[in-house]
């Protein structure tokens, strides 16, 4: 019966009900698409450091923070005391470098092929070569398909024209990679990298390996790569738990904003209903239930629509730009949609308080 | 007859657009089980107040109303919403269907509020109920597709399904042709007369006061007069103006 009348009164006010639950709907395509997008890259960002392939990244800062990497360098020369370390089975060193132009911000790697090869495992190249020169580069398949480059096409990076010189995989540190020699002079750092990337003889030798490089460069960072994975898997980046309450804070203040606005008005409506239903003898509770049941209906349906909105949106802005990944967990899904119906409740608690608490008498005469 | 409504010294106070409203100033009055009454009077003389408290819709300023020897005037919200479920019906002028769901739904909203919709007896007697009113088939239209007259027996029917001890009823025809206000007025006579309630119409039209048992005539918030319809009406020809029996 209760069901009826909800159905009846939301089918009467179709765009009542049609914007509460695009309200709704936009509550929960905000949160889940802004923390899929911080969390996606994030996590892919973490992918692509553990893709390297790596144990170990030693840098020229202690304590650097896995995505706020310091692009200090060091001598390359130091790279060549590290393989002597026991326990080291190859080390590479990386320029890395800041890339902000083609509308895109993304690090370029500039590596040595030999060494780059032994840590890594090596690229699988889809098209094309390693770069032989200074001019040329290699990049991922994602950044090939949102930037439509192709191999033997020109880009600028770093204020430099490159040719593409070979398309690879993506998921092994970055999407740029350039020549080390090429990226020193374009940053200054003649014979200097901003960081090492050390392979262990095995997994289980990193600890010692670890303790040893801190023993013997403490001046440097010495940082295993589960750390850098885990740190970024465990939302430990500064500032992102207030960055995603903001989000998530505004997200639900407009759900329970256009609720509030939405059931307030609606009661203003539906004032000589409510006087019906308590001349009837209908308590003040069932008056409240009615209301707030009404409010989650159409809070669920938002949910919903809300999700498939979010799956739809994230398809579409991964297909135009290949590089964006918003990861939609199943954890974010269940929080997204607790967060809407407890605004929806917010939102309606009070117009329906006030609705209930309405003289039958004046609600029955009201025009 | 044991009386099943009583009211002593009634009175009834609001403030309407900053005055103060004496709608009722002290009603004194016995209806008893079973009876028809007519609530009479002009525009303006307290007869709808009357009803409200009688309905338990609004507490009474001062003065006691006893419904089967219970003073529901002192009842809080909460017991008096409580007595308005298992005790009253009302019929309004305005019908007050709700107009979104249909006739059935009307009815049956009543019946979920009463708790008694999945009552096997509660359906026999709505069956009966809608025979009588002659409305079984109109019972998937909604309010904006019936007559006037079709809805105040949808109304009706509502008010009586629940077998309330008093259905109440403020201008019952007030919006009806002539020809649908004898229908209606025959149908609470008959629900009457069938089921045995206690039914108060609360009117100013005197051609209704031929169907009830007996006139209660108000003005200026008070009851001036009352008597039987079979012999008041007929000994004095015009109960309005001349009141059967003084209220002592």
């Amino acid at each position: 019966m209760v069901k009826e009348i909800i159905f009846a009164n939301m089918a009467k006010r179709p765009v009542r009900t049609s914007v509460s639950i695009l309200a709704v709907a936009i509550e929960v395509t905000l949160i889940l698409i802004v923390v899929g997008l911080t969390m996606g890259i994030l996590t892919e960002n973490a992918e692509r450091m553990r893709g390297v392939g790596a144990d170990i990244m030693f840098n020229a800062s202690p304590g650097t923070v896995a995505l706020s990497f310091n692009t200090s360098v060091m001598p390359v020369a130091i790279g060549d005391l590290l393989r002597d370390v026991e326990g080291v089975t190859a080390v590479t060193p990386v320029i890395m470098q800041l890339n902000s132009q083609d509308g895109g911000i993304g690090w370029v790697f500039g590596i040595e092929p030999e060494t780059w090869d032994l840590v890594t495992g090596g690229f699988t190249f889809q098209e094309g070569r390693f770069f032989e020169g200074p001019d040329e580069s290699v990049i991922d398949d994602l950044y090939a398909a949102s930037k439509e480059l192709a191999v033997g096409d020109e880009h600028s990076v770093l204020n430099h024209q490159f040719r593409v010189s070979g398309i690879v995989d993506h998921g092994k540190g970055a999407r740029l990679f350039i020549d080390l020699e090429a990226a020193q002079d374009m940053t200054g750092s003649e014979d200097k990298a901003t960081l090492f990337y050390v392979l262990c003889d095995g997994p289980e030798e990193t600890e010692s390996v670890v303790a040893a490089l801190i023993e013997t460069y403490p001046e440097y960072g010495t940082v295993p790569m589960a750390d850098i994975v885990s740190m970024v898997t465990n939302r430990s980046i500064p500032m992102l738990d207030a960055f995603l309450a903001v989000v998530v804070g505004v997200s639900v203040s407009i759900g329970v904003l256009v609720i509030f606005l939405s059931m307030y008005t609606t009661i203003t409506e539906r004032t000589r209903e409510i006087g019906i239903l308590r001349s009837l003898g209908a308590r003040k509770g069932f008056v409240v239930r009615l209301i707030l049941q009404e409010t989650l209906t159409f809070c669920v349906v938002g949910v919903i629509v809300g999700i498939g909105l979010s799956f739809a949106i994230a398809v579409a802005v991964t297909s135009a730009v290949p590089t964006l990944n918003i990861l939609i967990t199943g954890e974010w899904i269940v929080r997204a949609s607790v967060l809407a119906l407890v605004s929806g409740i917010l939102g309606a608690l009070y117009p329906s308080l006030r609705a209930a608490g309405q003289d039958p008498v004046e609600a029955l005469a009201y025009e | 007859m044991q009386i099943l409504l009583e009211t002593i010294d009634l009175t009834k106070t609001y403030r309407s657009a900053g005055l103060e409203v004496r709608a009722l100033r002290g009603v004194n009055l016995r209806i008893g089980s079973g009876e028809m009454v007519a609530i009479m009077g002009p525009s303006g003389c307290g007869k709808s107040s009357l009803m409200h408290v009688l309905g338990a819709m609004t507490q009474p300023t001062s003065g006691r109303v006893l419904v089967g020897g219970k003073d529901i005037g002192r009842m809080d919200d909460r017991a008096r919403t409580e007595f308005r479920c298992n005790k009253i019906g009302f019929v309004f002028q305005k019908y007050n269907l709700l107009p979104m769901l249909s006739s059935r739904a009307n009815i049956a909203i009543a019946r979920y509020i009463h708790g008694s919709h999945n009552d096997p007896e509660g359906n026999r007697r709505l069956s009966e109920i809608l025979r009588l009113l002659q409305i079984e088939d109109k019972m998937d239209r909604r309010p904006a597709e019936l007559s006037g007259g079709e809805q105040q027996r949808v109304a009706i029917a509502r008010a009586v399904v629940r077998n309330p001890a008093i259905v109440l009823a403020d201008e019952p025809t007030g919006n009806l042709d002539s020809e649908n206000s004898k229908i209606v007025l025959d149908m609470f006579r008959k629900l009457n007369r069938k089921f045995g309630q206690t039914v108060v119409l609360v009117t100013h039209n005197p051609e209704l006061t031929a169907y009830t048992d007996r006139v209660i005539e108000m003005r200026d918030g008070r009851v001036v007069g009352e008597g039987s319809v079979d012999v008041g009406w007929e000994q004095e020809g015009n109960l309005m103006s001349e009141p059967v029996t003084e209220e002592s």
